[in-house]
């Protein structure tokens, strides 16, 4: 009887212990110590002292060059500068390395003009010569330089034809092609300027431990864990950065910081979930930052295969969606509907384009017209959040529920992120959940790299294929008068949304938090902060 | 033995109605296990009449009603997605029950088969089986019910399948001990001598009289098997949305227990009393048909 009465009371444990798993959920891996430590903000007097940022993951590499990662960026726009920049919080293009810039009239020719009395990290001068010699770095760099290799080069064809340096502060850029967005693409961290003795000495070393001209210079890097950089004395702006130290720490789940962030053991946690905004506002010694849209999360119909090889399927798929319905229960307001791929933020966005708008019954007509005949389709839903779809599984099931209203039968399959990336861009899936989030501001960092027949294989996950837009957004890149340009870009989501290979779900507005005495923070559209002024208080 | 001296046309009664209604008195006796049949009984209806309690279906979304509190319209409150939790509760059980029911008959016949293949016919025979179970035996189950639901593809079809599969290997060793011990039985003997078949033998009698321990290992069985179709359904390898499978609402509701626990409380609570009515009610069922078992 004994025995008996044990087993009730081992099973009732399992039972508790099974609700107690539903509470635990995934808690990410727990923080270790507290390192140098954040509290110590106001030890170094006016508003320096260390800052302790938390992100979601590690960086991949510290080489501007060849890395293509986000987590690389956030660091390294704070160690390495380009010789233009974006606005604080826009996507204008504002002198940096260079003070000023012109461009010949045919396109080809654009002469800088840079700062003078900048040194990199290691003491070297920031001159001609310099720029010279990091532009050849890029060209003779094989594919490791993905970037390059994207926005520079045409057909196997460089678009820099060459890089003189004039005298010691002038340098003229030659290009074998009028390119339209070329001081948005040189504009772009991966064009980031490093002494040529710290690469030229040691090439790889770059990748661990780079040497530019920004604001702090790198100290270390603890690998999964911590990279941490500290002020710059030399800087080329006086009395800038505030901060002494920053330290990057890598915590992937987005509860565990945002705790970490309530506990005071980080300063900034990057990546907070919609639904815990409301908590953060409402808790005194924590601040929301609101990051620049410059995104959009989709649902990708994709053309090749069955149904959605069909036009009227796919708007009818695009009629069914109650799009606002989505953005108000997933995004919490944090993001408007989108109607088309580019983000309002852009010059190029079509606001003449309304969207399909909610429609049923239209959706059930065109089906109807298609002669769907009812066959099951998969829908794939995201593994991890991202700050343009904040959580997958929840919003395929709201799709999935839209859907069946009109007749389309979806099955809700999943994979972890990697393979799903990597079926989808082999396109496997029949549709599925996506986004992007925009590099450089330009328009054809969206609708030429995520919809054009050239990306099929790569960001182009839906196989659409439309020569009229291939050619429309082919020639945009070589257009140099940024009116007709942004002419071509607006016929090109006419014919985008006409075709509808995409149902455009929302523009996010990705969410930070910060410890109430940091102050003058400001998030970047790109999703890398530069933290030159941020002071502790 | 009192009883039967007062009186004695009880005895003739009793004598006449044999060892299951023998074990039904003794089980009625048995107040925690009528507790854990009604328990049972209680699931088992709402898994038959579910559609007709429920007063939403399992998928009527209002998202703009999502996360809302238990109210008189909703009595469990609503999911993330502004589903009624109450109706997808009472909609949940036929999955669970069914998964139960279905891959514990599954495991039992398959079970029961190899068991008495083995315990019969001995030798080689006996060897192969029990050396297949002892393999099954070395996952441990949950993870080798992963592997195979890996393999298979996730959905409730594949779960019950695994969950099946598991279960093998315990009915099959149970059957065989009881078999080994049967067969030396001397009605056994006796069937041989004068010339019965093999078969008719495995049928008639030492079936029969292995069947005792087969239900009762088969209600708490139940028990476990809807622990692991939850566990599978948490996991995500079980039922696919929008089914209303405890363990996924379990799953859904974990980024929400601190803002709204009731669609966490009720799902997990369903869990716990079917499962608890299944292994109060097994526990007297052995008690009353299986008196060797115990301990």
């Amino acid at each position: 009887m004994n025995k008996k009465v044990m087993r009730r009371l081992g099973l009732l444990a399992i039972l508790a212990l099974t609700m107690m798993l539903a509470a635990c959920g995934d808690k990410g891996k727990e923080t270790g110590s507290d390192k140098d430590g954040s509290s110590d903000g106001t030890a170094n007097g006016e508003g320096g002292g260390t800052l302790v940022f938390g992100r979601g993951g590690d960086s991949v590499a510290l080489d501007p060059a060849i890395v293509t990662d986000g987590e690389s960026y956030k660091v390294l726009v704070n160690v390495t500068e380009t010789l233009v920049d974006f606005g604080k919080d826009n996507m204008e293009l504002n002198p940096l390395l260079a003070e000023s810039w012109e461009k010949s009239d045919d396109g080809l020719t654009y002469t800088f003009k840079l700062k003078q009395g900048v040194k990199f990290h290691d003491d070297t001068d920031f001159n001609a010569e310099a720029v010279v010699k990091n532009v050849e770095r890029w060209k003779n760099g094989d594919d490791k330089f993905a970037y390059y290799h994207s926005q520079f080069r045409l057909d196997e064809k460089d678009v820099i034809e060459s890089v003189t340096a004039e005298d010691e502060h002038t340098v003229v850029f030659k290009l074998s092609t009028p390119q339209a967005p070329f001081l948005r693409n040189i504009a772009m961290s991966a064009f980031a300027m490093l002494s040529p003795t710290a690469f030229e000495a040691d090439e790889k070393k770059m990748a661990e431990a780079p040497v530019g001209t920004g604001p702090f210079k790198f100290v270390e890097w603890k690998r999964n864990d911590a990279i941490t950089i500290e002020k710059f004395d030399g800087y080329h702006v006086e009395g800038l950065p505030k901060l002494d130290k920053i330290i990057y720490r890598a915590i992937p789940d987005n509860s565990a910081r945002l705790n970490e962030l309530s506990a005071g053991s980080i300063d900034v946690a990057d990546g907070i979930n919609p639904s815990d905004a409301a908590g953060v506002k409402g808790n005194d010694q924590l601040q929301l930052i609101e990051r620049p849209s410059m995104n959009v999360g989709y649902f990708g119909l994709t053309v090749s295969r069955k149904p959605f090889d069909d036009k009227l399927v796919r708007q009818a798929a695009n009629y069914a969606v109650d799009k606002q319905a989505i953005v108000d229960a997933f995004f919490e307001g944090y993001a408007e509907v989108a109607n088309t791929p580019l983000p309002p933020v852009l010059e190029a966005h079509n606001s003449d384009i309304k969207g399909y708008g909610y429609n049923p019954e239209k959706a059930k007509e065109l089906l109807k017209e298609a002669g769907y005949n009812g066959e099951e389709f998969e829908l794939w839903a995201m593994p991890v959040p991202r700050p343009y779809m904040p959580d997958g599984q929840k919003i395929a099931e709201a799709i999935q529920k839209n859907f069946e209203d009109v007749g389309l039968k979806a099955k809700i399959v999943s994979f972890e992120w990697a393979t799903y990336l990597e079926k989808a861009t082999a396109g496997d899936a029949d549709s599925f959940l996506l986004g992007w989030t925009g590099d450089n501001g330009d328009a054809d960092n969206f609708l030429y790299t995520l919809l054009d027949e050239d990306n099929i294989g790569s960001n182009n996950y839906t196989f659409y294929k439309n020569d009229e837009l291939h050619k429309l957004l082919t020639d945009a890149q070589t257009e140099v008068d940024e009116a007709k340009r942004n002419e071509m870009y607006k016929k090109a989501q006419e014919i985008i949304h006409e075709d509808a290979p995409w149902i455009p779900l929302a523009h996010s507005t990705p969410l930070l938090a910060a410890t109430a005495k940091v102050s003058n923070y400001v998030a970047h559209p790109t999703s890398s902060d530069k933290l030159l002024e941020v002071e502790l208080k | 033995m009192s009883e039967a001296i007062v009186t004695p046309k009880k005895q003739v009664k009793e004598r006449k109605s044999g060892p299951w209604r023998d074990g039904w008195r003794s089980f009625k006796k048995n107040k925690i296990a009528l507790i854990g049949a009604m328990l049972v009984l209680f699931f088992v209806s709402l898994a038959i009449f579910g559609p007709l309690l429920a007063p939403q279906g399992i998928n009527e979304q209002m998202l703009a009603n999502k996360l809302q509190p238990p109210s008189a319209e909703h009595w469990f409150g609503t999911d993330d997605l502004g589903r009624d939790v109450y109706s997808r509760v009472i909609l949940g059980a036929r999955i669970s029950l069914l998964v139960g029911f279905l891959s514990v008959i599954a495991s039992a016949i398959v079970g029961s088969f190899l068991g008495i293949m083995a315990g019969y016919y001995g030798r080689w025979i006996d060897t192969i089986i029990s050396r297949l179970f002892d393999i099954l035996l070395a996952f441990p189950s949950i993870l080798l019910a992963i592997a195979i639901v890996a393999v298979l593809g996730p959905s409730l079809q594949n779960a019950l399948i695994a969950i099946a599969i598991i279960n093998v290997p315990n009915f099959g060793r149970l059957i065989r001990s009881r078999v080994l011990s049967i067969k030396e039985e001397e009605y056994i003997t006796a069937a041989k001598a004068i010339g019965m078949s093999d078969r008719r033998i495995l049928f008639s009698h030492i079936l029969p009289n292995a069947m005792t321990p087969i239900i009762v290992q088969g209600t708490l069985a139940i028990a476990t098997a809807i622990i692991e179709a939850a566990a599978l359904g948490f996991l995500g390898l079980g039922a696919q949305p929008p089914q209303p499978e405890w363990g996924k609402m379990l799953a859904d509701a974990r980024s929400y227990f601190i803002t709204a626990p009731w669609t966490m409380i009720f799902p997990g609570l369903s869990i716990m009393l079917v499962v608890l009515g299944f292994n109060l009610m097994g526990d007297g069922l052995r008690d009353a048909f299986d008196p060797k078992m115990k301990n």
